[in-house]
Parts: C-alpha cells; sequence; structure tokens
C-alpha cells in the first residue's frame, strides 16, 4: 500500500536518534503494518533468521515478528541497535527468537510521532540491541517529552515515577559489588504465564534463571493474575478494531490509485485499492476490527475487550509495589489503598518466558500456509508478550543464557522477559542486566 | 463511565423506545392551532454544527484564517495530520475548547468534568483519515436551556441537549463539465461545535427565531461568526407531526440535512409538515417512514436521501489518541468569569444606560452581524464598543457630561451609510471612536453645522488619518463663520480678531455682489431674502449657521 510512499517528515525517535550523532543505516523489513508475529507477512518476504546453533545446523528460520528485520540485523551484527514497534509482542517476540534483548519501554515514553500507527493504544516504539547497556544509551536518548503526542508521558508523570523507583534502584546500586547484588528486589513469577502450550525445554532454562537470581539475593514470589487467561482475546479485539479505524485512511485517493482503478466511482476505487493494495493478514485483521466496531458487536467485543484490558492493569496494579503514575484514575486510588498493600504481596518485577517457543521454521509453516490453524497458532505466539502491552507496562525480553539451555532442546535461543511497573524501564534493564551477566560467570548458583 | 455508554449507545439505536420516553417540556401550554395545518401538532428539534473561530484548527496548528477571505487558494492550510498522512498525531487546540465552553455556558449547560473523543467512521473523499472526531459518547456540555421570543413579546425555553466538539470535513466540488470532483483540505480539521436541541420547537417561525437566537448567542460570546451563507452555521431539523390532541412527538420525524438559510430551513419545515399530513391523511394505515431527506433550493421541497434502513453504521470507537479531556473547576470557573456580555445583557444596558430606543439597539447589534470578538476569543472593539467610546467622549468633556447618546447613535448610521457607499465594512471603518465622538461635540458646540460635519466625515472616510478631528476641521476649513451673535465664542477656536466677524464679512461681500436681489428686497419682496441666504450658505459651502446669517442679511440690507 505504501510501497512508492516516502514520508516528508521523520518521526521523533529517528530525529532524536540523528541529533544524538546515530548512523541510520536503513529501514529493516517487517511485517505489513506491524502485523504478524513471524516476519511471514512481509511485502518483501520474510527476513531470515540469521542465528546459528552451535551444532552449525543450517535451517532457515523466522526472526519473529513483526520487527523481525529490526531484530535479524542487529544479530547479524549490521548494527549495534535497531528500533522497531512493538503493539503486542514485535520487538520482544523477535529478540527472543534471533537470541538478543528487546525492550518494549513503558507506553507513552518514547513518541510515537511518525509512528505508522497500528492500534494507536498499544504501539510503543522498542529498542533491540545485543547488550543491554546500548539499549540503555538508545532509550535515554528517546525517552523524552513531545507534544505532538497526545498519548505522551507528562514531565510530572516521569517525574513522580522515577522519584518512586529511587531507592529501590540505589539499594540496587550499593548491593552492587556485595555477593548478593540483587538483594532487596523481589521478583514475581506468574502462575498464568507457564501454560500448557510451553514446552518442557523452555520451561527448564527459564527455572535455572529464576534460582540464579535467587542466588544472587533476590525474593522470588509466586504470583497469580488472573485475567492473563483473556488477555490475548482482548489483544485481538482491541488492537484489530484501532486497526480497522487507522488503516481506514489508505483508500487509494490520496495516494496514487493502482493501475486499473475506475476513477468515475470513489466506491469501486476504495473497494480495489484495498483489495489489493493490502496483503491478507492486513486485510484479515481490518476486517475483524470493523466487525467488532459494529453497532450490534461493539458491546459485546470491543466493550468487552475494554474491560479484560481493565482487570488486566488491575491484575498488574495490585501485584506492583509501585503505583501506576500514568493510567491513574484520580478516582480510584487513594493513599489509604496503597498503604494498604503490604510489602509481603508486593513485587518489584515480573519474570516470565517471552516466548512459548523457540523461532519456528520457515518451511514448517510455509507449507500449510494460508489455512486458519496455522494463523491462530501464529497468533498464539503473542500469548505471553500481550499482557504487558495491554498494561502499558516496560518489558524487556533477554536471552536465556546458552549453558542454561535444554539439552533436550533445539539448540536455539530462548528469551526471557523482565516486566515491571509503568516508568520502571531503568528497574527492568538492572534485573535485564543480572541476566546478561549469567552469561559470565562460572556456575549458575554462584555468581558475581 | 462504560455503564453510561452503554445506555447512550441502547438510547441511540432504539429510536422507537426513545420516543416512547418523549417528554414534553411544553405539556403546561395550550397546543396552539395553526390555520396552516389544522389539526395537526409539529414537533421540530435541531441540530446545529458551528464552526469554532479560532486561529488554529481542532487537532492542528494549521490555520482556519484563510476561509474567511475569498481569495485564498485551495489545499494551502493543510497540515500532515489535517491530509491524515501516515504517523501523524492530533494535538487538542485548547482555545478551541475554550470557546465551545463559552458556547455552553452561555446556552446555561452542565459542564462535564471530563468528556470524550470518539471516532466516526465513513468512506468519503472528503474525509482524508476516515473517520471524524467527535463526541459520540462523553459530549463536553449538557442540558442547556436558549430563551426564543414569540411575537408577543413573550419568551419560551428551548432545552439544549447537549454540546460536542468535532472536526469538519474538507470541502468537495463538483465540476459538472469535467465530471471531476475537487477536495479542498483547507476545511479540513477545523473545529466546529455540535449544539443539538430538544425537540422543543413547535412551527416553522419558532425553528427560525431559534437558530437567531444562538446566532446572536454564538457572536456575543465570539465562538463562531454564525453565518448561514457562508457555511460556518448548517442546520439539520428533525420533524414529526401529530394529531393535535395526541401525545406529543408520537409521530415518526424525518431528519432534513444541510438547510444553509433561515429561509431555506423554515420552507423546508413548512414542506415536510405539508408532506407528512398528505401521508396521514391519504390512508388511515398510512406511516411516515423514518429517513433523512435533502432540501432542493430550487423547487423549495424535500427529497428523500436515505431511509433508516440504509442508515451507515459508523462503528464508533474512543479515540485511542485523545482519551479522556479533564476540565478542571478552575478552567470552568475562568471561562465564566471571562464570558463576554450576552445579547439580552447588552440590550438591557443600552437601553437603561443610554436610554437607546429598540430600534437603535437593533441597528447597532446588526453592526457586522454584531460581531465584537475576535479569532481565538479575543475581545474586539465591535460597534457596541465603538459606540460606547464615542459617547464618553473622552477628553473632550472634563466634567464627565457626555456626549448626547441619541446623536452619536445618530452618526453612527449617517457613517456607517458613508461605509456602504464606498463599500467598507465597519469592522475596517477608517474612523476611530475618538474621531466621531469628537466630530459630535464639535457639532454640539455648534463649532460647525450638520452639513459640514458630514462633509468633514465624508472627507475622513475618503481620507482617512489618524490626526483629531478638530484638528482636520481646522485644516480643510470645516468651522462655522463665527458672528457677534454668537453666545459661545469660544468654541469657534481658528478666528482670528478683526473688527468685524466673519459671518458679517461674508454677508457684506454677498450682498455687495448681489444687487439685483437686494434692490428687490428692499422694495418690498421679501421672500427673495430665502435666495441671498441660500448664496451665503453656497459662498461658506454650508459653514455658517442660516438663521445668524438671516439675521445678519436683514440687517445690513434694512440699515442702508
Amino acid at each position: 500500500m505504501l510501497a512508492e510512499f516516502t514520508s516528508p517528515f521523520d518521526a521523533t525517535a529517528v530525529r532524536l536518534l540523528r541529533e544524538a550523532g546515530a548512523d541510520i543505516i536503513g529501514k529493516a523489513n517487517c511485517d505489513e503494518f506491524g502485523m504478524g508475529s513471524l516476519n511471514k507477512h512481509s511485502h518483501h518476504g520474510p527476513t531470515i533468521n540469521p542465528f546459528r546453533p552451535s551444532s552449525g545446523q543450517i535451517e532457515k528460520r523466522y526472526p519473529g515478528g513483526s520487527s523481525g528485520g529490526s531484530a535479524a540485523a542487529v544479530a547479524a551484527g549490521m548494527c549495534q541497535v535497531a528500533i522497531g514497534t512493538d503493539t503486542g509482542g514485535s520487538v520482544r517476540l523477535p529478540a527472543s527468537y534471533c537470541g538478543i534483548s528487546g525492550l518494549k519501554p513503558s507506553y507513552g515514553l518514547i513518541s510515537r510521532w511518525g509512528v505508522v500507527s497500528y492500534a494507536d493504544s498499544l504501539d510503543c516504539v522498542g529498542v533491540l540491541a545485543k547488550e543491554i547497556s546500548d539499549i540503555r544509551v538508545t532509550f535515554g536518548v528517546l525517552s523524552t517529552y513531545d507534544n505532538r503526542d497526545p498519548t505522551s508521558a507528562s514531565p510530572d508523570m516521569r517525574s513522580q515515577s522515577a522519584e518512586a523507583i529511587k531507592s529501590l534502584l540505589s539499594k540496587l546500586e550499593g548491593n552492587k559489588d556485595t555477593k548478593r547484588p540483587l538483594d532487596s528486589l523481589r521478583i514475581g513469577v506468574p502462575q498464568e504465564f507457564f501454560p500448557s502450550e510451553l514446552s518442557p525445554t523452555i520451561i527448564n532454562p527459564i527455572r535455572s534463571v529464576i534460582r540464579s537470581l535467587r542466588a544472587q539475593g533476590a525474593t522470588i514470589v509466586p504470583v497469580s493474575l488472573p485475567s492473563t487467561s483473556y488477555a490475548l482475546s482482548s489483544y485481538y479485539v482491541l488492537a484489530s478494531a484501532e486497526a480497522s479505524s487507522n488503516l481506514a485512511r489508505y483508500d487509494g485517493l490520496h495516494v496514487r490509485p493502482p493501475p486499473g482503478s475506475d476513477i468515475t466511482k470513489t466506491s469501486r476505487n476504495y473497494a480495489l485499492s484495498r483489495t489489493k493494495g493490502f496483503g491478507p493478514e492486513v486485510k484479515r485483521r481490518i476486517l475483524l476490527g470493523t466487525y467488532a466496531l459494529t453497532a450490534d458487536a461493539f458491546d459485546n467485543y470491543f466493550l468487552q475487550a475494554q474491560r479484560v484490558r481493565q482487570l488486566i492493569r488491575n491484575d498488574f496494579n495490585r501485584i506492583f509495589s509501585l503505583p501506576n503514575f500514568y493510567f491513574t484514575d484520580p478516582s480510584t486510588i487513594t493513599v489509604s489503598q496503597e498503604q494498604e498493600k503490604s510489602r509481603e504481596d508486593q513485587i518489584d518485577v515480573l519474570i516470565h518466558p517471552s516466548a512459548i517457543r523457540t523461532a519456528p521454521r520457515i518451511d514448517d509453516t510455509a507449507d500449510k500456509n494460508d489455512g486458519d490453524e496455522s494463523d491462530l497458532d501464529s497468533y498464539v505466539q503473542d500469548v505471553l508478550t500481550v499482557p504487558a502491552s495491554l498494561a502499558g507496562i516496560p518489558a524487556l525480553s533477554v536471552p536465556v543464557p546458552e549453558r542454561y539451555l535444554d539439552p533436550k532442546g533445539d539448540g536455539w535461543p530462548i528469551g526471557v522477559s523482565v516486566v515491571g511497573q509503568w516508568g520502571s524501564d531503568e528497574l527492568v534493564m538492572r534485573v535485564g542486566e543480572a541476566i546478561e551477566r549469567l552469561n559470565d560467570s562460572p556456575s549458575g548458583n554462584n555468581v558475581v | 463511565m462504560l455503564t453510561l455508554r452503554c445506555c447512550l449507545r441502547r438510547r441511540n439505536l432504539l429510536d422507537a423506545r426513545y420516543f416512547r420516553l418523549f417528554h414534553d417540556a411544553r405539556s403546561h401550554e395550550p397546543v396552539k392551532a395553526d390555520p396552516r395545518w389544522p389539526g395537526w401538532q409539529v414537533v421540530i428539534g435541531i441540530e446545529t454544527h458551528a464552526q469554532i473561530k479560532s486561529t488554529h484548527k481542532l487537532f492542528s496548528q494549521s490555520s482556519c484564517h484563510t476561509r474567511h477571505s475569498h481569495s485564498h487558494s485551495p489545499n494551502t492550510e493543510v497540515s500532515l495530520f489535517d491530509a491524515a498522512f501516515p504517523g501523524t498525531l492530533p494535538r487538542l487546540n485548547p482555545i478551541c475548547v475554550d470557546l465551545a465552553l463559552r458556547t455552553s455556558l452561555a446556552l446555561q449547560c452542565s459542564i462535564q468534568a471530563q468528556s470524550s473523543f470518539d471516532r466516526k467512521h465513513y468512506f468519503y473523499s472528503d474525509l482524508p483519515s476516515g473517520y471524524q472526531i467527535t463526541q459520540q459518547y462523553v459530549p463536553l456540555a449538557k442540558n442547556g436551556t436558549l430563551h426564543i421570543s414569540q411575537p408577543d413579546g413573550s419568551r419560551t425555553p428551548i432545552r439544549i441537549k447537549q454540546v460536542q466538539l468535532e472536526q469538519d470535513t474538507a470541502k468537495s466540488t463538483f465540476v459538472p463539465y469535467k465530471r471531476e470532483s475537487w477536495i479542498d483540505l483547507n476545511r479540513a480539521g477545523t473545529g466546529l461545535m455540535e449544539i443539538v436541541s430538544e425537540a422543543d420547537l413547535r412551527s416553522p417561525e419558532e425553528a427560525a427565531e431559534y437558530v437567531l437566537a444562538l446566532q446572536a448567542i454564538l457572536r456575543a460570546v465570539g465562538s463562531s461568526d454564525g453565518n448561514m451563507e457562508d457555511g460556518s452555521l448548517r442546520c439539520d431539523v428533525n420533524v414529526s407531526i401529530n394529531p393535535t390532541g395526541g401525545p406529543t412527538g408520537s409521530g415518526t420525524r424525518c431528519e432534513i440535512k444541510n438547510l444553509n438559510s433561515v429561509k431555506f430551513m423554515t420552507a423546508a419545515i413548512r414542506h415536510e409538515i405539508q408532506r407528512q399530513s398528505a401521508i396521514l391523511v391519504s390512508s388511515p394505515d398510512a406511516r411516515i417512514e423514518q429517513e433523512t431527506r435533502g432540501f432542493n433550493e430550487d423547487t423549495f421541497e424535500t427529497f428523500r436521501l436515505r431511509s433508516k434502513e440504509d442508515a451507515p453504521d459508523y462503528r464508533y470507537m474512543p479515540d485511542p489518541n485523545l482519551g479522556v479531556l479533564r476540565l478542571s473547576k478552575d478552567r470552568i470557573e475562568h471561562v465564566r468569569s471571562t464570558l463576554p456580555e450576552l445579547p439580552w445583557q447588552t440590550r438591557k444596558r443600552l437601553e437603561e444606560v443610554y436610554k437607546l430606543s429598540e430600534r437603535d439597539i437593533d441597528v447597532l447589534l446588526g453592526i457586522d452581524s454584531g460581531r465584537e470578538v475576535q479569532f481565538d476569543g479575543e475581545k474586539a472593539r465591535g460597534a457596541v464598543k465603538y459606540f460606547e467610546v464615542a459617547v464618553e467622549g473622552q477628553g473632550l468633556v472634563p466634567h464627565g457630561k457626555p456626549l448626547d447618546p441619541k446623536v452619536v447613535m445618530d452618526w453612527i448610521q449617517k457613517l456607517g451609510g458613508l461605509l456602504a457607499k464606498e463599500n467598507i465594512p465597519f469592522r475596517s471603518n477608517p474612523i476611530t471612536a475618538e474621531q466621531l465622538g469628537e466630530l459630535v461635540y464639535l457639532l454640539q458646540t455648534d463649532a460647525i453645522t450638520p452639513t459640514s460635519a458630514r462633509r468633514l466625515l465624508r472627507h475622513m472616510v475618503k481620507d482617512p488619518t489618524t490626526a483629531k478631528t478638530s484638528f482636520v476641521a481646522k485644516e480643510g476649513d470645516y468651522y462655522t463663520f463665527s458672528s457677534s451673535l454668537d453666545r459661545n465664542s469660544t468654541s469657534a477656536v481658528s478666528q482670528e480678531t478683526s473688527d468685524k466677524d466673519p459671518l458679517t464679512v461674508l454677508c457684506e461681500k454677498v450682498v455687495a455682489e448681489r444687487s439685483e436681489e437686494v434692490g428687490k428686497y428692499r422694495k418690498g419682496q421679501k421672500n427673495v431674502l430665502n435666495v441671498i441666504v441660500g448664496a451665503v450658505m453656497k459662498e461658506s459651502k454650508g459653514r455658517v449657521d442660516g438663521k445668524k446669517a438671516r439675521l445678519i442679511l436683514q440687517q445690513l440690507m434694512e440699515e442702508s
């Protein structure tokens, strides 16, 4: 649809990177309008995952989607850092499949001005890199208030949440060189994020990571986020509904109509432009979203999905020790309620697998392409990433150290996600670095 | 909020139930029989769209100024957002909100502390993004009142259901000979206020009164120009009829869209009443079909646009970018406390303070359509303010005795006539209120005559100056010839001292020149005096007091 379109302006994110001296080497492949979990639905064809397992076996696998091109470029060493957008996991999933780190920041921290909207209420600009230190530098440049984005977090919100998290960060800083660097950190393990679809070759390495974090002094708390099971359905209703609205502008009138258009009748021009211009996955989501917004379906689909989204936010707000400074409805949260929460039930970050599997083979799904089952299959890949998107909270996928991988597995990378309260992006990166450091230590249970 | 949304939604969907719940706010009044449609009661509700008079559009920084000048070229005031470029996002213009708040407060609405923006989806070539941002579920303000005047002078309250903010669309022009549609995005994204009345109006004339009263309010608070002709005010009218004595509002309504003058609106309502009553009397089973209708400005008839079944599903969705609009009490109070004077308040003041007649007030409020406020709600010097400054006569009357308001009013009207002749709108009037005030002062102190005052004013309109009126009068020799008969000769400041006063000198000159007429006069033809006075007038270019000239001439001719 936008093959011949060149935007006349730079996105705020691009402008900030350029101003900070970054060298922008190119645009990366991604699923059309960010819709896809594999990088399969690209106009240019799929990107091939550049990872090579230690077995040396060469096979074509997907890099994950939608920002698969960005992840692959980083994994292949073409660039130090890449940015991508994450609506339901589009940065974290490719990071996990390609064996690199990917941060979906808190919603509203990085300006969306210049980001082609898929679902405005979920879209986030994310950062991918091999090293979290590179993500931190890049995120630091990008995370700034922009009055061109009406959802940009105000300087007030930013300073409030920075203030709230300050003491925990300085404690961790103080512990840095001790034997228990994560002392005073409470990590929650949400039971709902270990669904039946999850293969044992994923669970075991994640367990090892959690054990190592405990060995570094972190308190591990099993927690429950009961609304998680509805998250995927809620996500697909809301994201598709917003997509059907956002993509209405691609009508073939304001960009050049496709050849053969009947320009004497606008409706025919719309039909042809949108039929020819969009790929099958985009059309599917537009139709789903259009249905969800029709007068007959609105209550049961869109409003229901919004209610579920609120339940999911409430779940997270209940377990996090910090308050949410962005999605605060002043009428519902009072100080006394905040005080009632006892430290015992609360956690600072959550940890869970980033994906239910390793990167899928390209021929795997290509064979039974276009069947409905395979598409539903690919939707399920987002099941672990969409809750953080719906809640607008930061989530970082970090590769599990190679030596923790299950010998029975396929040798491809597994990502572990660290999720925090809105605004605790720095905390999430600190915990991510603790996982990163597990690579260096001689034994998993006895670390720095 | 969710429950509220559901309620609103159901109400929109189930029109039948909505009508069963019809509340007749005027049930205490006797139903007036109308000889034009005996046996029928007419029920009318009006939805108006008023363009917000702001410098910038509702969600972008591009200007909406140009829509007022006809010289602008199309597609020049378009931001990337207005053209729906990918990656652009809306930014709410707080001035549009404040102007809509002014309107809502003037309409005595209750302001919603939280309102929200929603997207209304449809494909049309004048809608680049494929949706219009509006306030479907929670409008800015609700439950207001607007009073309309009745022929007997009484005032009837009409309930305002809601006021909401929304975007205007682009303008499309069909060029038949080329079979092309041209799109001008200059209008796209301009702020609109949708003001919805309850179905409290009972005749085409009441509908007209409603629109006029609304126009006056919009102009007084400066939130819109409210011109139907240039599209800054547009009306959709809902009309239903029911048998007199039957339940009010029990008829099926039809909506007539896009009426762009009060005259067309009343004509459309009249036609619609006749059409509906003709259907209903044609057979006992006949029913009115709920539909949307247009109005043909050539035949003065309404025609069907689409039936209820064809009504599009707009797939309303809360706008994910704009979220909830929260208005603090302070902000609402600030708007309330700075609300410009409303039309009836101005009337009352002009009547009580200046004792102006109703006719004079109408004239004053009608100048430049009563615009006292500029873009973005900035105060301007409208005609009322102009009048008040002129009457004050600053610096002229040290002891606070203002000029005669009626004389000032008289001269504002004369000025209006001069401006009209020169095709100058009042807002570009080159005469300042101070200058006009001084003109009236000179006149009231007999320093100039009405004739030369008129000439002086014409001169100042044609050749504008910032100088004081007295200065221009002196330079251009407009002052009245003073005479020894003047009781207050200080007013004629420019006179040199000489043996004889200038008027006498002039009269002597004329008497010397007109020996023939003087001879006739002396022979008893007293009527010839008028001719001689006329000659003096002519010679002085109207700068003499006729009565004084007459006295001096009589003396001169009878002396010798």
